[in-house]
């Protein structure tokens, strides 16, 4: 904290930490503090931040929503004495309603029945019915007596999941992963993930330069009825207000003297009295003056004269003034509060924004930065969710009022008017799952409409799962060529991962978190608002302009609005800190001296990334040997950290307060605070990799996005999910190289990959490019065999003449040995017309018999007993590669909440490596089987060892990929050691990672050469080899991309209609596009003959008959067997000749657009 | 063997509850749900088949 004498500020830090000097001041030991690291994800797991989210909707947002004013009561215009209050809401237990029985319900019965994982939201009302007040109350949070208006998805291990709390028998009882980490929704069966959305932070005065490079602030106010922006402007050296209710920029001095600030020397007095400032506000207030406004009410028809009229049919006629006003009031800064039109806050809040920006345009440093992560705020599920939920609610009252108000004014009724009847739950349970399952949130009320706001999360690997909950999306679009929020912040340290990010457009703009980031939730601001004036904050109603600035205080902010100034802002801030870490305040409050800027920003609202750091004094930690020892007995967990303020969590803005070490040992008696690990920065793909400090950064990018397309182990339920695409590995192993972020996320688990024993030398010239040589008894032993499974699902439909589809038994006929057989396609079947699990299936096989009614419109006497003739086939074929087999895994019959009839079946196919195959060290080093070698080819060395892979040595200078080195020395190590060593990232100093000293120690121990290099022989010579070769094992991934699904050649094949061309694509058995390029060089080349061959000839060539007197198309008279032109009406100048059949399509289309086209034949 | 004969009605398909394991029979039309416990979810039996299709031939 680095206050100045200049600055005259009486400093709290004398006072606090004075006392602990000398023999009272505390003994200085490294203590391992890598335990609260599995301790914290212990309590917190990898998604605490969606869960804590959704919680907090679900528990507390929810209830504020409809308590709201304008959601609490719903009224009638008909009927004056009718209300209906909202007194309570609940979200229940997942359940569903089945035959009119409520059943609990588990995540993974929904995947399997493609239903919604989703719980009633009930609700405790109070209304009239005829003249008596009725109350409809549940007991203890049970739905019976409340009334159901909806239904809300469930995220998966959130506090209303059935899921919570299950520890690794019961999860596995309903079917779930205990390794998953939830943070999703079911919806419709799919497994829906809504990214983290980064966006600037709310409420917050950012000053920026606009592109003429002026100075210009902007607020984006945000409460729970207005969102607004408020721009304000640097124009020819007048400061003016921008906004969207307004039709032209409006002075500055104006806007004040409108909100009463009639004085000039008031106005200079509450921006700050130093001529500097005062100098440069001169031409705005000559401005105002210059337009003859001096007083509020001048003012006030000023602005009223600006405003841009919206709606022309309101009802009230106001003045132009009271509109102005109200505006002010209401929608220009709308976070500020205006009560009673008292607009001191808001005055001194524009006096502040002023002040800011006369600082910027002084100090072109005082500008904000956009891409500090200071100024971001992570929008989650919970918040998405209760703005779409608001949004849903707010519809159904209106829907409700309006079927209401037309019931009420019906004269005469039948029966007593009860307005629960009325209440549709569909609005709520609709609305909610089409958002999740489409992704669109479109609420209108905000002016929102975004577009793949939630992912199916991929389940390619466990990993790629993981990665997908912690990752960021961010509003800024894709085409912008900025490379400001592209590039790394360092204020992202430890909030964010360094290394994951996709490559290509989205580079940068998608994030990842870090291992231990947490997203705060929003916290009560009344109770801190309280305190702060307790303890000794000055109401900002109480001072005057001049106090506002003086130079002994500092203004204290409270999530973005301002609550008045403090003349000991250190003691203060100070105070707040020992408060919250000794629990009294919610722990993700930050305090935020700002010596610079003279103010303390307190924060306690949602959406803000920090992370836990250990408490140092005087760069003493708190965290002692005992602690780390009843941590490891079990006495302790990272809580009792949190709660006796061992380790407390920061936000960004907060570590501008603080001197963090990385380790214990660098503390300096300025330090206050410790890291925990400093592996943590890195997210939980990027933590896979051993030794990453060791490798080029860009490796550690590449691999965090293969780490995804790695097939292994998906979750312990994967042969259960019945997913839709499954890669499998046969033989998963965990790495020999391990790091803790691997043990902590539960790769060594479910791990993608296998340690592969490789020699890196050149071999075969397959080998080229990246290519692998791979050892054939290797893969017969099983290296890198997979298994792919497929997902097909059939619905049985049923109509709208309540015909249905049906499943036959299998089709039988003659057999040329004179009995009856089954037709060769059906043979898999059962006698119930679906494949037999266990049988063999080709391609072109029928494994569901299926049939559908010919008629699905008009209305059939008897849909149950149609004719076979009323039926038409529709088989469910498997389609695959030709002279492949695959086997029916599973078949599963359900019904989905909708009582249709659906089967599922599971193709399974085992596929051994193959030339074109890729794979993938953990280093970013991707390759192709370039071709496989028998073993008695492949090189040996003395003790035996054969490689199961070759890899180039070019590989490796360009790449500088030397934690795979270190990798492979690890790994060697290990094998005759008999442990696992480990690579965490910068783990050296703290044991987490072992040097390659050590390693080679041990290599040396065991009878090999220091280097890793080995004494080879020749496999086909026999000899020894000339040079040593590096060889030991490092752990490979099978990546998803195999040839098999990639392959395709096509001589002839299929044509579109329209224009009579090859088909595109493989799966379509498309033609082999020769594009423009390929088309230039056959140009350039000479080759003529070769592009008529290409593009006419091979692909859509047609005879037309021409008629070179009128040069119109004519035509062939089959019967006649003459050429006529129908144009001339005869059939004396027609020659034939060919061309491309989409050449005649554009013709005759131009014809039909009465352009006539005509054709000038010359001889050839 | 004599194609002529008609084939006896194949015996019926059991399928395999999710929860309890319990064996069932399914008719057209019928709800898929276990007899004995509810369950909605019903998976197939692996075949008994050891090669190919013979199932006219064999019951006879």
């Amino acid at each position: 904290m680095g206050v100045s004498k200049a600055d005259e500020v009486d400093d709290g830090d004398n006072i606090v930490s004075s006392h602990k000097e000398g023999l009272e001041a505390p003994v200085k030991t490294a203590v391992d503090k890598f335990q609260l690291l599995p301790s914290f994800l212990k309590v917190r797991g990898l998604v605490k931040q969606h869960i804590d989210s959704f919680n907090y909707f679900i528990n507390c947002e929810i209830k504020k929503i409809i308590h709201a004013q304008g959601n609490e009561k719903v009224t009638s215009d008909v009927d004056a004495n009718f209300y209906l209050k909202y007194l309570d809401i609940f979200v229940g237990e997942p359940c569903v309603e089945q035959d009119y029985i409520y059943e609990p319900i588990t995540p993974q019965q929904c995947r399997l029945r493609d239903m919604t994982y989703s719980a009633p939201i009930s609700v405790d009302v109070e209304y009239t019915r005829g003249k008596e007040v009725v109350v409809r109350k549940g007991k203890d949070g049970k739905q019976e007596g409340s009334i159901n208006i909806g239904r809300m998805p469930i995220m998966l291990r959130s506090s209303r999941c059935i899921l919570a709390g299950k520890n690794e028998a019961q999860l596995a009882k309903v079917g779930e992963c205990p390794l998953d980490p939830g943070g999703y929704f079911v919806v419709k069966g799919t497994e829906k993930v809504i990214l983290i959305q980064e966006q600037l932070s709310k409420n917050r005065i950012i000053i920026t330069t606009d592109s003429s490079g002026s100075v210009a602030a902007s607020v984006t106010s945000s409460t729970h009825e207005r969102k607004s922006k408020t721009n304000m402007v640097v124009k020819h050296e007048r400061i003016y207000l921008r906004h969207n209710t307004f039709g032209d920029d409006i002075p500055i001095v104006v806007v004040m003297r409108a909100m009463g600030m009639e004085s000039d020397q008031e106005i200079v007095q509450m921006v700050g009295r130093d001529p500097k400032y005062a100098g440069i506000l001169n031409p705005s207030l000559q401005e105002c003056a210059a337009l003859k406004i001096y007083t509020s009410h001048q003012a006030l028809e000023y602005l009223g004269s600006k405003v841009r009229s919206r709606n022309m049919f309101t009802k009230q006629k106001r003045t132009k003034v009271d509109e102005a006003r109200d505006i002010l009031a209401t929608v220009v800064l709308a976070h500020v509060p205006v009560h009673q039109f008292d607009f001191r806050a808001k005055c001194i809040y524009l006096a502040v924004i002023i002040r800011k920006m006369l600082e910027a345009m002084l100090n072109r440093e005082a500008v904000d930065d956009m891409d500090y992560v200071g100024n971001k705020r992570l929008e989650l599920a919970g918040q998405l969710l209760s703005l779409l939920f608001e949004d849903l609610f707010k519809r159904m009252n209106a829907e409700l009022k309006k079927s209401m108000d037309a019931t009420l004014s019906k004269a005469n009724r039948s029966t007593q008017f009860d307005i629960i009847k009325l209440i549709r739950p569909d609005t709520l349970t609709n609305g909610l799952e089409h958002a999740i399952s489409s992704g669109n949130w479109a609420v209108k009320r905000f002016k929102m409409d975004r577009k793949g706001v939630t992912q199916v999360v991929s389940r390619l690997s466990f990993i790629a799962a993981l990665g997908h909950m912690t990752r960021i999306s961010s509003q800024f679009e894709k085409t912008r060529k900025v490379s400001g929020p592209r590039a790394l912040q360092p204020s992202q340290w430890g909030m964010l991962c360094p290394c994951d990010t996709p490559e290509g457009e989205a580079c940068g703009l998608v994030k990842n978190l870090s291992l231990m980031t947490h997203v705060t939730t929003d916290e009560e601001e009344a109770p801190l608002i309280e305190l702060c004036t307790t303890l000794g904050v000055e109401d900002l109603s109480l001072l005057s302009g001049e106090e506002l600035h003086s130079p002994k205080t500092y203004l204290v902010f409270f999530n973005g609005t301002i609550l008045g100034v403090h003349r000991r802002p250190n003691r203060f801030a100070e105070v707040l800190r020992k408060l919250r870490r000794a629990g009294k305040i919610g722990e993700f409050v930050s305090v935020h001296v700002n010596p610079k800027h003279r103010n303390i920003q307190i924060a306690s609202d949602g959406g803000r990334v920090c992370r836990p750091l250990v408490i140092a004094d005087k760069g003493v930690s708190r965290v002692k040997e005992h602690h780390m020892k009843e941590l490891k007995d079990g006495f302790r967990t990272f809580d009792d950290f949190l709660r006796e303020g061992l380790v407390e969590y920061l936000d960004v803005n907060e570590e501008n307060n603080s001197l963090i070490a990385l380790y214990e040992g660098d503390a300096t008696p300025d330090t206050t605070h410790i890291e925990i690990e400093p592996f943590t920065i890195l997210g939980v793909c990027a933590g896979l990799i051993p030794y990453p400090h060791h490798n080029q950064s860009p490796r550690n990018t590449y691999q965090c996005a293969m780490g995804k397309q790695a097939m292994g182990n998906i979750a312990y339920n994967q042969l259960q999910r019945m997913d839709t695409l499954l890669y499998l590995l046969v033989y998963p192993q965990r790495p020999l190289l391990s790091t803790k972020s691997i043990e902590l996320v539960g790769y060594d688990k479910l791990g993608a990959g296998q340690n592969a024993t490789v020699a890196v030398m050149s071999y075969s010239g397959y080998d080229i490019e990246d290519a692998i040589v791979m050892n054939k008894s290797s893969l017969d032993r099983g290296f890198g065999r997979c298994i792919v499974i497929k997902k097909s699902v059939v619905p049985m439909k049923k109509y709208a003449n309540r015909t249905a589809d049906r499943i036959m038994a299998p089709e039988l006929q003659s057999s040329a040995k004179g009995g009856v057989q089954v037709v060769a396609r059906q043979q898999l079947q059962d006698h119930d017309g679906i494949a037999a699990v266990g049988e063999m299936i080709r391609p072109g096989d029928i494994y569901v018999n299926k049939q559908s009614p010919i008629d699905t419109r008009n209305n059939v006497n008897n849909p149950m007993a149609l004719p076979d003739s009323a039926y038409k086939r529709t088989p469910q074929t498997y389609k695959g590669a030709a002279g492949e087999t695959a086997v029916v895994d599973k078949v599963l019959l359900t019904s989905n909440d909708e009582n249709h009839f659906v089967v599922k079946c599971l193709i399974r196919q085992t596929r051994r490596p193959e030339v074109g195959d890729k794979f993938s060290s953990r280093h970013g080093q991707k390759g192709v089987c370039g071709t496989i070698v028998q073993q008695e080819d492949f090189p040996f060395s003395e003790r035996g060892i054969c490689p199961d892979l070759i890899m180039n040595p070019h590989g490796f200078p360009s790449r500088m990929t030397v934690g795979k080195m270190i990798e492979l020395l690890g790994g060697k190590a290990g094998l005759h050691n008999g442990k696992f060593h480990y690579g965490s990232a910068f783990g050296e100093p703290s044991g987490h990672a072992d040097k390659v000293s050590t390693i080679s120690a041990t290599l040396v121990k065991h009878g090999f050469s220091y280097s890793g290099k080995d004494f080879i022989y020749s496999g086909i010579t026999g000899s020894p080899l000339q040079a040593y070769i590096f060889m030991g094992p490092i752990y490979y991934q099978k990546l998803k991309h195999m040839v098999l699904d990639k392959m395709h050649a096509r001589a002839r094949g299929p044509r579109v209609v329209l224009t009579r061309q090859p088909t595109e694509g493989r799966s379509r058995e498309g033609g082999l596009r020769l594009g423009e390029m390929e088309r230039d060089c056959l140009i350039a080349y000479g080759a003529s003959m070769m592009i008529l061959e290409r593009l006419m000839i091979s692909s859509d060539q047609f005879q037309i008959q021409v008629c070179t007197k009128c040069g119109m198309i004519g035509y062939y008279h089959h019967k006649l067997k003459i050429c006529l032109c129908s144009t001339c009406k005869s059939g004396d100048n027609i020659a034939t000749m060919k061309l491309p059949y989409a050449c005649k399509l554009l013709f005759q289309e131009l014809q039909s657009m009465n352009i006539v086209p005509r054709l000038t034949l010359a001889e050839a | 063997m004599d194609g002529s004969m008609s084939a006896p009605p194949p015996e019926p398909v059991t399928y395999l509850c999710g929860d309890c394991g319990a064996d069932n029979t399914l008719k057209p039309g019928d709800v898929i749900q276990c007899r004995e416990c509810g369950y909605r979810i019903l998976y197939k039996k692996r075949t008994r088949r050891t090669f190919g299709w013979n199932s006219s031939s064999s019951s006879t």
